[in-house]
């Protein structure tokens, strides 16, 4: 068989597999979160026999979902903003200057991504028990705030090695202070990866589960708590479904977003402009 | 020491300072823990009584050897699917760009809202078993949900990962120079014998990077295991809080579990690199 041949054959395996994997069960899922309350679902009906938005009313109305939303995105941008000004100079010290051991800090600064989330979740609680600080969104908050600082240094430290000393001295040599310097040689390498990094931790602190479930439960809930009491042992399956969706979709959209900044950096290095 | 090498050092402060202040004290938090040190009641004092207490636990052992499976067919399947897939789309062709998007979706889905779904497609009332019947494929719905092998744990793992693996691997499939692989063509290698001299020794950083991390990843889930995995058995994730939240001493005898989960996480994922590391190393040189 020729190349494009079997390239053809196995892409549309591949999309075959997604739609069974990806679009079916979401296309599931949505039908779930429109069955109508007073007409279930089940054997021997195909598909759901009446479809209404009762569910989604219904769970804004009774549930503490709107609280877990309200939680989950005042959470986020606090802990996306909090990282990223922590992680920034550490970023700059990878990105622009040489010093021993610069290597092994590197590794080191990976060191939340391989301790087991649940194990910093469990302990973190217990060490938010011994300083006494018993406030659940400022536990969370601190928490997560440590746990996503890698991600915005990784980011940002390859902002800022794109950053040319050729701009950085011709701004100097032109005699421009140390705000033009910024302003010019600086932020616009810097922008797109500042922006990338802010909307990667929001979207991984709305998605974080270990810390928000282990120090928030049982009373301050966010939208992967919420989720999680749907599931397990008492598995509502229709407001499991609303929630996934509310918890999945908007992200993928900030994940496009993210992905256009990222690509836009190839522009601003080459022009100096973002 | 001068004086950029001070700047550098002052800089790392804040960000990788704290990173480092924090895992060292929730680490030593476990530790003291395990041997009965801050204790919310009771006294404390230094003792192993914990640490017997859980190591003579038969729920301990069958959940350190579930969480072990689970982590090492995991991190194998998932590199075993994302190598013939980064190897294939190692050289762009139409649509390339387009498939490898749609290979690394998973990577959007949360990982409950994967279990949920998995789980709404395969449970007793779901699509998948309303086929069956409908297929006359089977009289009535089949149980799926939970099985004791963990088989919906594992699914749910090499679906969530293999993407990552494939993100490590295309990378590290697409350095190597075509020169390389179209030399040993012109010697007769095949396929088979390309992949194996070649490719997997000079890719042989990136495989092991995935798999320690999905390792690692696995042998500490607990959300795949709670809404998927087997009712009978734990993993270690889910023996720790469980023990934290229902035992007398569950802060104490957690911590011990937190400790043995870290250094299987670690131990294991350090071993199952090395030993791929022998295999290839013996595979190229055969």
């Amino acid at each position: 068989m020729n190349k494009p041949c079997t390239n053809r054959l196995i892409t549309l395996l591949v999309i075959g597999f997604c739609c069974i994997s990806l679009v079916l069960p979401f296309s599931l899922a949505m039908l779930w979160s429109l069955v109508d309350p007073g007409h279930p679902w089940s054997y021997p009906h195909i598909l759901p026999p009446v479809l209404s938005l009762q569910r989604w009313v219904d769970i804004w109305t009774t549930t503490s979902l709107p609280q877990a939303l309200l939680h989950s995105y005042l959470l986020a941008p606090c802990v996306a903003l909090c990282s990223v000004l922590l992680a920034l100079p550490t970023a700059y010290a990878f990105g622009r200057l040489e010093f021993p051991g610069k290597q092994a800090a590197q590794l080191i600064s990976l060191l939340p991504l391989i301790v087991p989330s649940f194990v910093v979740a469990l302990f973190f609680s217990s060490l938010l028990n011994v300083l006494g600080i018993y406030s659940r969104f400022l536990g969370i908050l601190i928490g997560q705030t440590v746990l996503f600082i890698p991600y915005a240094i990784r980011i940002l430290s390859v902002s800022f090695s794109l950053i040319r000393q050729e701009i950085i001295d011709a701004t100097r040599d032109l005699g421009g202070g140390p705000i033009t310097v910024f302003k010019t040689a600086y932020l616009p390498v810097l922008k797109p990866g500042l922006l990338a990094s802010i909307i990667m931790i929001f979207i991984l602190s709305i998605e974080e589960f270990a810390i928000a479930f282990v120090v928030g439960s049982p009373d301050f809930v966010t939208v992967p708590t919420i989720l999680y009491s749907y599931l397990g042992y008492n598995f509502i399956r229709s407001n499991a479904a609303v929630v996934s969706l509310i918890l999945v979709v908007p992200n993928i959209f900030l994940m496009l977003l993210m992905e256009r900044f990222l690509k836009a950096r190839n522009t601003a290095v080459i022009t100096g402009k973002g | 020491m001068n004086k950029q090498t001070l700047l550098a050092y002052c800089l790392l402060l804040p960000g990788l300072g704290l990173i480092i202040v924090f895992i060292f004290v929730i680490i030593s938090m476990a530790l003291a823990q395990s041997v009965g040190y801050f204790n919310f009641s009771g006294s404390s004092t230094f003792t192993w009584q914990f640490w017997q207490q859980i190591l003579a636990d038969h729920q301990l052992s069958r959940a350190f050897f579930y969480s072990l499976k689970i982590a090492t067919i995991s991190a194998i399947l998932s590199v075993s699917f994302a190598y013939p897939l980064a190897l294939w789309l190692r050289d762009p062709f139409r649509g390339s760009q387009f498939v490898s998007s749609l290979l690394k979706a998973p990577l959007l889905v949360h990982g409950l809202v994967a279990a949920f779904l998995y789980v709404n497609f395969i449970s007793f009332n779901g699509f998948l078993n309303q086929i069956f019947v409908h297929l006359g494929l089977v009289s009535r719905p089949i149980r799926m949900q939970n099985d004791s092998y963990g088989i919906g744990v594992i699914i749910l793992q090499v679906w969530k990962q293999m993407p990552f693996a494939l993100l490590l691997l295309t990378g590290a499939v697409q350095s190597i120079g075509h020169d390389i692989t179209d030399a040993a063509k012109d010697l007769g290698a095949g396929a088979w014998t390309r992949f194996v001299k070649i490719i997997l020794p000079l890719t042989l950083k990136a495989l092991q990077a995935a798999l320690i991390i999905i390792f690692i990843g696995a042998a500490g889930d607990y959300s795949f295991q709670i809404v998927a995995g087997p009712i009978d058995v734990s993993s270690l994730a889910q023996l720790m809080l469980r023990i934290q939240a229902n035992d007398a001493n569950g802060w104490n005898l957690s911590a011990t579990v937190a400790i043995l989960l870290m250094l299987t996480a670690l131990i294991g994922s350090a071993l199952l690199a090395l030993i791929t590391q022998q295999v290839i190393k013996w595979g190229a040189k055969r």
